[in-house]
């Protein structure tokens, strides 16, 4: 037999046992809970498209091509109400402090319906990542109680999350590029705040969120070292929004344009500034317990957010799939040809096989992207057993009893700071964010071929937009496209999980 | 230009105008017109592409027509497709209509219809272009009356079928084998037409469902002949299919690398990123390859070569497929305005995918040309 020495060598060479593995390390650190979680999540989730989606998403649809601008208030209500604008957020902030491995299968479930539905609930999730990879703490908690407030007073608050401009997509999610980026949201530091400058543009949900995370530049020549995180408020002067985009489909959730001019926002919403790590303490020590200046906390900052975010497009991807096979399967059932049901010829039993593993692959990724974000990501500490149990078996009051007072606390901010943004090692950073790229752009390639394949199949029926098929095409291509273009998440493939076989190697310069 | 090479002098001057068409009536309210059904029918287009000949290229000049080969066609759907494939939906529609009443030797019903247009109505001819009828069952029966036959049912999906004059459906009659082909007054009593269906893509190429109790119809051709005519049409017609596709996938990389060329990423023209690079190289390569296929294929056809009958199909087959996979990065060359209406990708993305239904289902029109061989019929000399 080997020994010890010697067969770790072994696992580590390329690919590294641990770099490929997560579900099964995840399997031992994961509590038992969370299995439980992802069941009724989906099972929700089944409820909730038998009830409102199917009968809702066509409709939605069609409205939405009639008129580019319709904002689907009545949607946002009806997701407010079954609670799930709030059941990822955490109890210590007043939500129902669902386990984030459970968002996937949820997201998945959703988008087998209609994307664009699980779009405009799940990136309310994209806008709550950048609020929480900030780990402010205060405005955190300030945030996510106005959400649950919103959703008990059935006035939803929704949280958009703004990173794109005009000039600047691709570019503004790496830093590397970011470096060389033509940025234009100025943020000026001023008495008492910052007045910020700027447009932002494609931001999901932008006119029907009430909060905006918002994504600035303090120097627009070092844009990579001054990258400064805002919330913003509907109301707050100088911010409006603009037009909302005219796109080919997931036409039911807007994208909207949003407009800054001379907008003054104070410095207690201020989320993060990497270019003030001196300035906040214990920030400052967990950047340098991790070597990290303030492009390496930018890095970070994204990191945290996509390494969230991008498997949940990837479990789109998965949703799509399916919903592709299943529209396909059916019309399969029902058509008969050469006297026979399509179903029963070989060909269509392959093609429908074909389908089924492109789906159970999108899925495969993205749950192996969900573990290793789990373990490392930034919300890995409430995967810890001892305070996953605590945090499932309190009861919301409790949390609401003593959490605001101490939340408030900078001293907390600072701890928590400390704690995940010090605590994640390159290493962890590196595995995470490679992963959640793995799992966007396989799941999400995997969902476009599958409704080409079923409209390949389903000719004219597969065209007509009563039948479905092609709105999942026209939603699915998006998923291509946002949270990093797939050619994007493939040069992040190569930088985390290919390049450390290659030190040599230089991701981004070409 | 290369493209132009062993083409006659007058199908040069046919490509230029239609390119100098498409350009000048084409480009200018292209999103407008796409908004179909929500906005009306862009009947003035289709009258100025009647007013030019694009709904009689290859009608006999006797009806009016400019007794055109294949190749023709193709380069006309090729060039307007460049620009907005819903008036190439429209112009095919016709043609394949027309040609199902050449191969049932209706010359007699095309010389009714030709020798008194004057509205493009009269020029349109409907017909359900997405599908081929033997596929499946029709829903639409047709009885014998008195001299005539009279049809009830429905038949779904019919291009045109809110703005022709006339339209050309196939029925079961009988208890034969197969369908047959009859002419039919779309304006005829007991007739309904549905709201214009909602579609993938050619939006400004409306298409309704029909559904008909008993309105007389005039039988085309033999009875239970239907599938002949059908599959001879679409021999013929296939090439002109692959065109249309060729003519998107040209515009989609004609925008793709226009819009790289300026986009700024990273510090560099996106154009300049050697991954961008290799999309584009991949569609400028399918692209100029269709642009062969196509060629080929017509040339083949027109002189009735040997296999031309198979070199038209799998012509349509590659090319649409293709058509499909480079507009997809064609949206994503322009990352997020790709998937916006503005730039004219993603209708190009939509309209590829619906393109590759013309004339029936992707597979089964595979296993048809499979068949064909099996059966004995060869692809090449
Ligand atoms: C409907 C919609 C909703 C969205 N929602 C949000 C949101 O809620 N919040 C938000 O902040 N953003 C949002 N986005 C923005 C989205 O994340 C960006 O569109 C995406 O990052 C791509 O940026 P871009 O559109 O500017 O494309 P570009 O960056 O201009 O890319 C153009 C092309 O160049 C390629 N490219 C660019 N740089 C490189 C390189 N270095 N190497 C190789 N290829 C390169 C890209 O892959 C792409 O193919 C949304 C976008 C859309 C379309």
């Amino acid at each position: 037999m080997l020994r010890k020495s010697d067969s770790s060598l072994l696992l580590r060479e390329f690919p590294d046992f641990t770099d490929t593995m997560h579900s099964l390390v995840a399997m031992e650190k994961m509590p038992r809970g969370v299995v439980d979680e992802c069941r009724e999540a989906v099972a929700l989730a089944r409820r909730f498209n038998r009830t409102v989606a199917r009968n809702y998403a066509l409709e939605l649809d069609r409205r939405t091509q009639e008129d580019p601008t319709y904002l689907p208030w009545e949607l946002v209500e009806e997701a407010n109400r079954w609670g799930f604008f709030t059941m990822w957020i955490p109890k210590l902030f007043g939500g129902k402090g669902w386990s984030l491995t459970s968002i996937a299968p949820f997201v998945e479930e959703l988008a087998s319906e209609c994307l664009a539905i699980t779009n405009l609930i799940g990136v309310h999730y994209f806008g709550f990542s950048i609020l929480v990879a900030t780990w402010n703490i205060r405005l955190i908690d300030q945030i996510s109680r106005e959400v649950v407030e919103g959703e008990k007073t059935g006035k939803p608050c929704l949280v958009s999350g703004a990173v794109t401009e005009p000039e600047a997509g691709t570019d503004a999610e790496e830093v590397e590029l970011l470096a060389r980026a033509k940025v234009r949201c100025h943020a000026r530091r001023v008495e008492g705040g910052y007045v910020v400058n700027g447009r932002k543009i494609f931001i999901s949900n932008g006119h029907l969120s009430t909060w905006h995370i918002l994504i600035a530049y303090e120097d627009l020549e070092r844009p990579d070292e001054s990258m400064i995180a805002f919330a913003v408020k509907n109301g707050t002067p100088g911010f409006s929004f603009g037009r909302m985009e005219k796109k080919m489909g997931q036409k039911g959730c807007p994208a909207s344009e949003l407009v800054f001019e001379d907008c003054f926002i104070p410095e207690e919403n201020m989320l993060v500034a990497a270019s003030r790590l001196e300035e906040m303490k214990l920030l400052s020590r967990a950047a340098r317990r991790m070597k990290r200046g303030p492009r390496e906390l930018s890095m970070q900052l994204i990191d945290f957010v996509v390494s969230a975010t991008r498997p949940g497009v990837g479990a789109m991807g998965a949703g799509v799939a399916r919903g592709a096979l299943e529209l396909a399967l059916q019309f399969a059932r029902e058509t008969v040809v050469d006297g026979r049901p399509l179903v029963n010829h070989e060909w269509v039993q392959c093609l429908l096989a074909e389908m089924y593993m492109n789906a159970a692959l999108a899925r495969l990724s993205y749950m192996e992207a969900n573990y290793a974000n789990s373990m490392y990501g930034m919300a890995r500490l409430l995967g810890f057993k001892p305070l996953y149990y605590y945090h499932r078996a309190m009861p919301t009051s409790v949390f609401d009893r003593l959490m605001p007072a101490a939340n408030r606390l900078d001293a907390v901010t600072s701890a928590y700071r400390l704690l995940v943004m010090g605590g994640q090692s390159e290493e962890e950073e590196r595995l995470a964010s490679g992963w959640a790229s793995l799992a966007k752009v396989a799941g999400t390639d995997l969902g476009v071929k599958n409704c080409q394949l079923a409209l390949e199949l389903m000719g004219q029926a597969g065209l007509r937009h009563d039948r479905r098929a092609e709105k999942c095409l026209r939603d699915a291509k998006l998923l291509q496209i946002y949270e990093g273009t797939n050619q994007l998440n493939r040069l992040n493939v190569f930088k985390c999980l290919v390049a450390p076989a290659a030190p040599e190697a230089r991701a981004f310069e070409d | 230009m290369a493209k132009m090479v062993g083409l006659s002098e007058e199908l040069r001057l046919l490509d230029g105008m239609a390119r100098d068409f498409a350009l000048n009536e084409l480009v200018q309210g292209r999103e407008e017109r796409d908004h179909y059904p929500f906005a009306p029918p862009c009947e003035d287009v289709l009258a100025r592409a009647h007013q030019v000949g694009f709904f009689s290229l290859l009608l006999p000049e006797e009806l009016g027509g400019a007794a055109e080969p294949v190749q023709a066609l193709c380069l006309v759907l090729e060039e307007v497709c460049r620009e907005d494939a819903s008036l190439g939906g429209a112009v095919f529609t016709v043609a394949l209509a027309q040609e199902l009443l050449a191969r049932a030797g209706a010359v007699e019903k095309l010389e009714q219809i030709y020798s008194r247009t004057v509205s493009v109505r009269d020029a349109l001819l409907a017909f359900p272009s997405f599908h081929n009828p033997g596929d499946t069952q029709p829903n639409l029966a047709a009885e014998r009356h008195k001299d005539g036959y009279r049809l009830s049912g429905g038949v779904d999906y019919v291009v045109l079928g809110n703005i022709a004059g006339k339209a050309v459906l196939p029925a079961k009659s009988g208890d034969r084998p197969g369908y047959s082909l009859f002419l039919v007054d779309l304006q005829a009593e007991g007739l309904e037409g549905s709201e214009p269906v909602l579609s993938l893509g050619l939006h400004a190429c409306p298409a309704v469902d029909l559904r008909l109790s008993g309105v007389e119809g005039e039988l085309v051709g033999e009875e239970g002949k239907g599938p002949d005519y059908f599959e001879a049409a679409v021999d013929r017609l296939s090439v002109a299919a692959a065109a249309a596709s060729c003519g998107v996938m040209k515009g989609s990389f004609s925008t793709a690398l226009d819009y790289a060329r300026q986009r700024i990423q990273g510090g560099r023209k996106i154009v300049n990123w050697s991954e961008v690079r290799m999309i584009l190289s991949s569609m400028a390569v399918k692209a100029k390859v269709a642009e062969m296929l196509v060629r080929e294929a017509a040339r083949a056809v027109d002189g009735k070569e040997p296999g031309w009958r198979l070199a038209s199909r799998a012509a349509a087959l590659q090319v649409q497929e293709e058509a499909t996979e480079l507009t997809c990065d064609g949206i994503q060359i322009l990352g997020g305005n790709g998937y916006m209406q503005d730039y004219g990708q993603e209708k190009r993305f939509r309209d590829a995918k619906q393109l590759q239904s013309l004339m029936g289902m992707v597979p089964l029109r595979r296993l048809r040309y499979i068949r064909r061989i099996v059966d004995g019929e060869s692809p090449w000399a």
